[in-house]
């Protein structure tokens, strides 16, 4: 069903056997906006110029999708005022733009090119693709990030956080998971937790800057051979353990430590309250996490 | 020698109590509701997906029922929420795992390639092996329906598939099992 | 052959077919030795399946999952101790204050923006300011917001976000605890007050969603 929408048309869908598919078309550079309560969001990619949305929802829910100016709204919404549970499975024009928000959502965005600012408070984030601004936020649920690049901003509260292939500038936060980024390519990382495990294998670049913490976890930084890098590590518990000769050149008070390799160009810090700080060659780490991922039965990609 | 306490042998109360109390986060409450039920749960992440994942899977349901459990009102029995939650789990990594929809194979034997004549008795597979060797779709169906006792129309909104192909992948699984029985 | 009725046992084992149909397969079977062999074992195989034993897992789960919901999760605390003496304080922007009794205070400002960072460590240069602990001010201040919001959040939202702050509670107490032994230290400095600018930060956000929550 191929629908035209004129600016500012509401209109509500929701066939009695629960389920709603429609497709709307959407001039050149418009974005897409989402609100679900509850249940899921999964956004592929397409050459076309179209929006295409299949939603299920049960007897008792409904969906409004409306185009005005250059951005498609779609909602969940429900007829006897409890909010229901709605999947949605949406096929977006290769570089719109999204806005995807819920509360119960899960949220799954899969060779999109725009910009993506995800939001959820219970439930997991999983994007593989995007550029521009990316923003993903989520309490409890883990979030995931992978080909993507842009000013990045990626958090979570609960659960761990990951990054693989990702370039640009990046922020990324949890309290209570780990945080993985592998495959980075960056002058501008900043990536801490709290109860969790640090890992980053990634370009150090002279005249970056990067920043790692844990309060509770260990860090494992991978410094490539040559790098130009001033590092300042610190742990008040742990181990300082690097595979690779590390001439020392300051220390400050007990527990910090300052390191220079080659010109000392980039700067990183990198500092664990109660856990080991690991630095290895980015060769040693791509092994050290292979063997890691085999034992989480995780599956990449 | 297993702590596990059948569920049907302590009273309804004590279960609902010690779910009225992880509820508000004591976790030893929940660890005692654990106990009581990781055995089910166990068993059914195992025989809907297989023995490698059912461990971590079976960590998952628990945790997730502990962060959902404010959302459990007491309606239903708490083994009843608990199972519900499980399939849940299950069919989401189902997901995850890229199965594809409509995975289902509609072959003669489904077990074929594994020996189960009727007239040799010498196989000695048993019903739990030839179970996990049923294909996924098959597999799922199966357990779903008659061992857990979910109808067909549910089964085939929480796969994916028309309620049809549920029943037809039934009658194969069941097709297929009736060689395996034990002796 | 015998497919099109033996298509059926299942459907007929559990009670599904349809009257028509449920009358001409009874017929069949009165004649058909086999089918009534095949529904026989199809029988026998859906009581097998209700009978089927739960089996414990072999591994003991419950402490990963107590893990995992923080229940008694203890930090082993490595007790190697570093031997410079040399304290140095180091400029950032924060203002310490010593107090007589030999805490830390500090008076949070805004987190450096990366880039100035790192800026050059020329050496010890410290402002000393008068603070009354104006960040745990701040945090309970927001601690009460949350307090009187948090109804607004589902209750598991709001303990899993409990969770949260206890995690981050428990690392201001840890980073307190070895400031107390060495309170000039620069990175415990820098990392008390890290740690309870997360914790500021996870209150404002915690409270913007439930303010959202209509």
């Amino acid at each position: 069903m191929l629908t035209t929408f004129a600016a500012a048309v509401l209109v509500s869908l929701a066939p009695l056997q629960g389920e709603t598919d429609t497709t709307i078309a959407v001039p050149a550079g418009a974005s897409l906006s989402v609100n679900n309560f509850g249940g899921s969001i999964v956004v592929h990619a397409w050459t076309q110029n179209r929006v295409k949305v299949h939603a299920e929802h049960g007897s008792r829910g409904a969906i409004e999708a409306s185009l005005v100016g250059n951005t498609v709204t779609l909602r969940a919404s429900s007829r006897h005022g409890a909010p229901s549970v709605v999947d949605f499975d949406i096929t977006v024009p290769q570089d719109m733009a999204l806005t995807l928000s819920g509360t119960y959502t899960e949220i799954e965005v899969d060779g999109v090119r725009g910009a993506i600012t995800a939001e959820t408070v219970d439930g997991s984030i999983d994007v593989r693709g995007g550029s521009g601004i990316i923003t993903l936020h989520s309490i409890q649920g883990s979030v995931t990030l992978a080909d993507a690049t842009g000013r990045i901003e990626v958090n979570s509260v609960n659960e761990s956080v990951e990054l693989s292939n990702v370039s640009g500038q990046i922020k990324a936060e949890t309290t209570n998971g780990d945080m993985t980024l592998m495959g980075i390519k960056s002058s501008s990382v900043d990536a801490s937790t709290i109860n969790g495990d640090v890992e980053y294998e990634g370009t150090v670049s002279d005249g970056g800057t990067y920043s790692f913490n844990s309060h509770n976890g260990d860090i494992t930084v991978s410094i490539p051979e040559g790098a130009n890098v001033t590092l300042s590590v610190a742990t008040a518990n742990g181990d300082i353990d690097p595979s690779f000769p590390l001439p020392l050149t300051r220390t400050e008070g007990k527990h910090r430590y300052t390191f220079k390799l080659g010109s000392g160009s980039a700067r990183m810090e990198v500092e664990s309250f109660q856990g080991d700080i690991q630095l290895r060659r980015p060769s040693e780490m791509r092994l050290q996490h292979k063997d890691k991922d085999k034992d989480k039965n995780h599956e990449e990609n | 020698m297993s702590d596990q306490v059948v569920e049907d042998t302590l009273p309804a109360d004590s279960i609902a109590a010690d779910a009225a109390l992880a509820a508000s986060g004591d976790a030893s409450a929940f660890e005692r509701l654990y106990r009581t039920h990781s055995a089910r749960i166990h068993s059914l992440v195992r025989r809907m997906l297989d023995a490698d994942e059912a461990d971590d899977l079976t960590q998952d349901v628990f945790v997730r029922a502990w962060q959902k459990l404010g959302t459990f009102r007491g309606e239903s029995a708490f083994g009843t929420w608990l199972h519900r939650l499980a399939v849940n789990v299950v069919l989401a990594r189902r997901k995850t795992l890229g199965v594809e929809r409509g995975r289902f194979q509609t072959g003669d034997d489904p077990l074929e390639g594994v020996s189960g004549r009727r007239e040799t008795p010498e196989m000695s597979m048993d019903f739990e092996e030839a179970l996990a060797k049923l294909p996924d779709g098959a597999r799922q169906v199966f357990v779903l329906h008659d061992v857990e006792g979910y109808r067909h129309e549910e089964i085939a909104r929480m796969l994916g598939v028309v309620p049809g192909t549920s029943k037809s992948q039934l009658h194969h699984a069941r097709m297929a099992l009736r060689r395996h029985l034990d002796r | 052959m015998n497919d099109q009725w033996t298509d059926l046992l299942s459907e007929y084992v559990d009670g599904e077919l349809a009257a028509g149909e449920r009358s001409a397969l009874e017929a069949h079977l009165a004649t058909c030795g086999d089918c009534r062999a095949t529904l026989g074992d199809l029988r026998r195989v859906v009581a097998r399946a209700k009978s089927l034993e739960d089996r414990a897992p072999k591994a003991d789960l419950w402490s990963g999952v107590a893990e995992r919901i923080g229940a008694g999760r203890v930090v082993a605390i490595r007790s190697r101790r570093f031997s410079f003496s040399v304290p140095q304080l180091i400029a950032a922007s924060i203002a310490l204050v010593l107090l007589s009794g030999g805490g830390a205070w500090l008076a949070l400002k805004p987190r450096p923006t990366q880039g100035s960072a790192f800026g050059p460590r020329t050496g010890p240069r410290v402002t000393l300011a008068v603070s009354t602990g104006r960040t745990d001010a701040a945090i309970a201040d927001l601690q009460d917001v949350f307090e009187r919001n948090k109804s607004r959040l589902d209750t598991s939202t709001v303990r899993v976000v409990r969770q949260a702050f206890a995690t981050i509670d428990r690392a201001i107490a840890e980073a307190r605890t070895a400031l107390q032994a060495d309170p000039s230290n620069a990175y415990l400095n820098l990392h008390l007050a890290d740690t309870m600018r997360r914790k500021l930060e996870l209150l404002r956000r915690v409270n913007a969603i439930a303010a959202a929550q209509s």
